[in-house]
């Protein structure tokens, strides 16, 4: 009875879906929910998948990642004194909702984030004023020259535009008004689904709509990808993809990302405060077997934070494993065996895979290590409060040097869990967050992570591939290092 | 007081019980709401301010009673998450945890009633073991297996239904019924084998008592006794069970929710969790709370309209 049923249902809804289709809306498969829609107040990177796709900044970041080029603002110079940023905005452009852009904006949204202390405020701390010179000028005022400040206002969509007034009209959190290629139409718990603004400055979007859908099971997402319910997802089953390579009916992306994994032991506990269990830590790790663990045939082993081929990148790897070496260093601490908590959490499940590898790596010199697997509140909890031995993590999405190193590893770095801190270091970091000329702070930040490589802050692995699969009719798409999501090229065939 | 009001009276102790439980031990979990809605870069200003905002920097007695002097009055408060209302948030999942709830309940029975009697009116013959042995599969196998092999079966080799995703069935029947099946066959998969022992265990118990034999020895037909006789009674026991098992899957399949985008109330409540969404994570589970002291309820007073034996004065 049952199956008979079932038959009828699929007869009939075949030739319905066809017809549902309409004239091509885009379906997009992301693996978590947005939390909410406010681009100055969410954190989460689901969020930024959809609000990519709304929201303008003043500049935004080149596909590869190495500079920044206009989008709202479309030129810009800084003062003599580098203490003042003026930038001539792009004209003719209007929000979804109809109303015209101009400085008011910028300066309304920039403002709203610092003065109600959004979760961005931390990326605006320079700025002392933000100044509408006239309708289509503003100047931003600074504490101290930032040369990195591009990356700062255009890194992602968290420093967004809106239109002056936003937060008193709309709410935020549900409803959206960009400058972007779509707006929000519709936003329930089965999926979120965006409609082209008409206002668009650009010359996208080519699609009638973009649905995004919120598929946390891999091998959901893939089916659906290859029936043609969907058309984009970013959540691939990893054990799938040298299958998926040979698969007619997917179109596989993969490109180096801008993102670092790390190890960090607390320079707090004692025996992890001798420079030589650190370092015999350091001599104890495969990095190849590391990064093999993390993603198949695609994670790179680093030594350094900042990849290959960016602004500021260092060439420096002076680690080979070497089991010998590292028994003997940590015999010269007086501890031929240590006992190493390794915190790792399952929001990050490939960190599991990651820590057994390490495990058995560290094992053979001497250290035992207790994998510790949290929930990621647990996690962020016992960081911040600083029990730990150890933990494993990634710093995703970054864009200037200072991104990489200054709140990990100066000695009052908000993001300095593991408590690391050299005069010097402090010194550099100073210097190079404020020097203007671009080669002069290269060389200040390959001091810099030189210094952190050689004193173990950060104990780096991997440099994993961002890894996106969509349908083959669909043409447009650019993967993009820093894992953006932006759907305004995309065209059925 | 009659029956009825000591027993809602008796379900809103319950369900204040609960509510300390849960207040104290969800914010007894390690973990910091703020944290983690601002990531893993904030600066202390910023920290503080949202802090506040979320009324977290208050004792947790005053927390508590805050919370409940706005629960009485149907306020469940404001998810940290979203900035939603709890009760709006609840509101939006209800109808897919429902419909699934429901669709499989149906299948469970669809499975459960003619295989648990076909097996007690032929015990241990063929078709009495074979029944044994799928409802054992089905009860072995874990759910979420399940719902992969039948995503990669049913929706990938063949293409019959959709891999996943949840349509409301205001906006389109047909497509709502048919992201339905998948979840739906799963869970009632796994109901229908645990309903088929009890349906088969409490058939036989029946079969055995003397209103049938002499049902029997009156002449009636076997299809006439099995009506009248067997099913209703029958009905008395397997009716807890699919109480307990209709409580149980409107408080959320999660699993099964995950595996097949399915956004319903497991899922919210696993998000919640994972998020420290305290507004929200409170508010489903009183909610649940409240199915399981409802549906006992209902299950209570069917009894007396099914067996007139049991009386409830």
């Amino acid at each position: 009875m049952v199956l008979v049923g079932l038959a009828a249902l699929t007869g009939c809804g075949e030739g319905l879906n066809a017809v549902d289709k309409g004239p091509t809306p885009f379906v997009a498969a992301i693996s978590g929910e947005p939390d909410q829609l406010d681009p100055h107040k969410t954190t989460a990177y689901a969020s930024f998948q959809v609000l990519e796709n709304v929201y303008d900044t003043l500049v935004v970041p080149k596909p590869d990642g190495s500079g920044y080029d206009p989008q709202l603002a479309e030129s810009w110079t800084t003062a003599d004194d580098g203490r003042s940023w003026t930038f001539q905005l792009r004209r003719g452009v209007k929000f979804a909702s109809g109303e015209e852009f101009d400085a008011g904006d910028v300066v309304y949204s920039l403002k709203r984030i610092i003065d109600e202390k959004l979760s961005n405020a931390f990326r605006l701390e320079p700025i002392t004023d933000v100044v509408a010179v006239d309708s289509h000028t503003v100047r931003i005022d600074l504490a101290q020259p930032t040369p990195y400040l591009l990356a700062e206002l255009g890194g992602f969509k968290g420093t967004a535009i809106l239109p002056e007034g936003a937060a008193d009209r709309l709410n935020l959190a549900r409803e959206t008004d960009g400058t972007g290629p779509f707006r929000v139409a519709r936003d329930t718990a089965a999926g979120i689904t965006l409609l082209p603004n008409e206002n668009y400055w650009g010359d996208g979007p080519h699609v009638s709509s973009l649905e995004f859908r919120f598929v946390s099971e891999p091998t959901t997402a893939l089916v659906a990808l290859q029936t043609g319910e969907i058309d984009w997802t970013d959540n691939l089953p990893p054990s799938q993809l040298k299958k998926l390579a040979d698969d007619d009916h997917v179109t596989l992306g993969q490109v180096p990302s801008v993102d670092y994994w790390y190890l960090a032991t607390n320079f707090e506990r004692k025996p992890f405060d001798d420079e030589r269990v650190r370092e015999a830590i350091n001599y104890g790790l495969d990095r190849e077997a590391i990064a093999e663990a993390a993603q198949p045939n695609a994670a790179k082993p680093i030594q350094t934070a900042i990849p290959e081929g960016l602004y500021g990148h260092t060439d420096y790897a002076p680690i080979t494993r070497d089991v010998a070496k590292a028994r003997s260093l940590l015999a010269d601490a007086g501890h031929p065996r240590v006992s190493l908590g390794l915190m790792v959490t399952s929001e990050y499940p490939e960190t599991v895979q990651v820590a057994q590898v390490i495990a058995s790596n560290l094992h053979e010199v001497g250290i035992d290590v207790r994998v510790e697997v949290e929930e990621f509140a647990t996690w962020l909890d016992r960081e911040s409060k600083g029990d730990f031995d150890s933990f494993l993590l990634g710093w995703i999405g970054n864009a200037d040097p200072f991104d990489f190193y200054q709140s990990q590893h100066s000695c009052d770095g908000a993001n300095n869990y593991q408590k690391y801190c050299d005069p010097e270091t402090d010194e550099l970091l100073k210097r190079a967050a404020t020097e203007p000329d671009p080669a002069a702070r290269e060389d200040l930040y390959d001091q810099v992570a030189r210094r952190i490589v050689d004193a173990e802050s950060y104990l780096y692995l991997y440099n994993p591939q961002v890894v996106q699969g969509w349908s083959p009719e669909v043409t447009g798409y650019e993967i993009r290092p820093d894992r953006a999501v932006n759907f305004e090229n995309v065209r059925f065939g | 007081m009659n029956y009825l009001t000591r027993r809602v009276l008796a379900t809103v102790g319950v369900l204040w019980g609960v509510s300390i439980a849960v207040f104290a031990l969800i914010h007894l979990v390690p973990g910091d709401p703020v944290r983690l809605a601002l990531g893993t870069r904030f600066d202390q200003g910023t920290y503080d301010a949202l802090r506040a905002e979320s009324g977290l920097d208050r004792p947790l007695v005053s927390q508590y009673f805050h919370w409940l002097g706005n629960a009485v009055t149907g306020d469940l408060g404001v998810s940290f998450r979203s900035e939603d209302p709890v009760a709006d948030v609840i509101a939006e999942r209800l109808p897919a945890t429902v419909s699934l709830a429901v669709a499989a309940i149906v299948v469970a029975l669809l499975i459960s009633v003619p295989l648990g009697l076909a097996s007690a009116l032929r015990p241990r013959s063929i078709l009495d073991r074979a029944a044994t042995l799928v409802s054992q599969f089905g009860i072995s196998v874990p759910d979420f297996w399940l719902g992969i092999l039948a995503i990669l079966i049913l929706a990938g080799s063949l293409g019959w239904f959709p891999a996943g995703g949840y349509v409301p069935l205001t906006e389109d029947p047909l497509r709502w019924l048919r992201h339905l099946v998948l979840p739906a066959l799963t869970v009632g998969v796994v109901s229908g084998a645990v309903l088929t022992r009890f349906v088969r265990a409490a058939a036989l118990e029946v079969l055995s008592e003397d209103h049938v034999r002499t049902a029997r020895a009156k002449g009636l037909s076997e299809a006439v006794v099995i009506r009248r006789h067997v099913l209703r009674n029958t009905a008395v026991p397997v009716l807890t069970v699919i109480g307990i098992q209709l409580a149980y899957l409107l408080s959320g399949v999660v699993v099964v929710e995950i595996v097949f985008s399915w956004n319903g109330l497991g899922q919210l409540a696993l998000q919640s969790v994972q998020a420290r969404d305290y507004p929200v994570l409170q508010g489903a589970v009183l909610l649940f709370a409240a199915v399981f002291l409802v549906v006992n309820l209902v299950v209570d007073l069917l009894y007396a309209w099914l067996d007139p034996r049991i009386s409830l004065t």
